[in-house]
């Protein structure tokens, strides 16, 4: 069953699409005894933007320090170093994607139709592709030249990508209450 | 004076203007992330949590984490000045301002006793603090706005 969104031109297959696929799952799930759960439980809701900033503060505070270091920024900082912050983003990270389907599971039609949230889903799936790349090439990379050389171009983009990618996600999470629907 | 600060042309700017508001909210998330980001992994660094590393080792981050708190403070007070009469009586903003007071003072008694060297113990329990507060930092912030 094909769901309209009044907001979107019929000639935008991506918005066809983004509707089709978020609004009718955000349909299916808003009569699930976990959102009605979430939606009684008053003091929950701000237990779990807590849980969520503390979160965003881990992911993004480490990636900060790695993703500068592979800028070349802080060299006195030993690149080997940082990745034992790793643990810690990928903690983070949990955190905010356990939290942050309850958040969607509490109010699914809001979020289904907000732009803010769509597009930072978008940026979360292009930071974690980007993530991907750097654990297949760096890999390669590390073995081949026998040691990290933070002056490869590669390493440098993908850290640009991931600080801008993650800074998108953290203002649009932020803006999602003041932005328009669809 | 809290209604004059609330009725200053830059508080009146904040609170009237359809993206002022947003916008220093946008900046403040940043801010958080990068102040907050640093010292609680410098914390977790000194408690021993992130392997064994030289306690210096994420320490020339100081510059940009206060960096991170100085756009905090003055996104944070252009914040404050648009509902300062009612946020001075908010239990959670003065819990928030309390945490973070204590939590920027630990951070200059910490590098100060890293720069020095020596004892590496006494850190590590301002370290413990310095965590404690930035999580009651974060708690206290965004409880703000459930508390009236």
């Amino acid at each position: 069953m094909l769901v309209w969104d009044n907001h979107c031109r019929p000639a935008n297959r991506v918005c066809i699409l983004r509707t089709f696929m978020l609004e009718n799952f955000a349909k299916s799930i808003s009569d699930s005894s976990l959102t009605q759960w979430i939606q009684t439980e008053y003091w929950l809701w701000p237990v779990l933007e807590i849980v969520h900033f503390f979160g965003l503060t881990l992911l993004i505070g480490g990636l900060i320090i790695i993703d500068l270091r592979m800028l070349g920024f802080f060299r006195n900082i030993n690149l080997q170093s940082t990745h034992k912050l790793i643990p810690f983003v990928m903690m983070g990270f949990s955190l905010n994607l356990a939290t942050g389907v309850l958040f969607f599971f509490g109010d699914p039609m809001r979020y289904a139709i907000n732009i803010g949230f769509q597009l930072k889903m978008i940026l979360i799936i292009i930071a974690g592709l980007n993530a991907a790349c750097y654990h297949i090439s760096i890999d390669n990379l590390a073995q081949k030249a026998g040691a990290n050389d933070s002056s490869l171009l590669l390493p440098r983009l993908i850290a640009s990508i991931s600080l801008s990618s993650w800074f998108g996600v953290l203002l649009l999470g932020r803006l999602i209450p003041y932005v328009g629907t669809g | 004076m809290f209604v004059w600060i609330e009725n200053t042309a830059l508080a009146l700017w904040v609170s009237t203007s359809l993206w002022a508001y947003p916008f220093l909210l946008s900046l403040h998330i940043l801010g958080l992330a990068v102040v907050a980001g640093i010292f609680l992994l410098r914390d977790l660094h000194l408690i021993g949590l992130i392997g064994a590393l030289p306690p210096s080792n994420f320490f020339d981050l100081r510059g940009l984490a206060y960096a991170g708190f100085t756009l905090n403070a003055i996104s944070g007070f252009l914040l404050f000045s648009s509902q300062a009469s009612i946020l001075v009586g908010n239990i959670s903003f003065l819990l928030k301002i309390s945490f973070l007071s204590i939590a920027m003072a630990l951070a200059v008694s910490i590098h100060k006793q890293i720069d020095k060297g020596g004892n590496i113990t006494q850190p590590k329990i301002s370290a413990f603090i310095s965590l404690t507060c930035w999580f009651g930092t974060i708690t206290a912030g965004r409880l703000i706005a459930y508390v009236f």
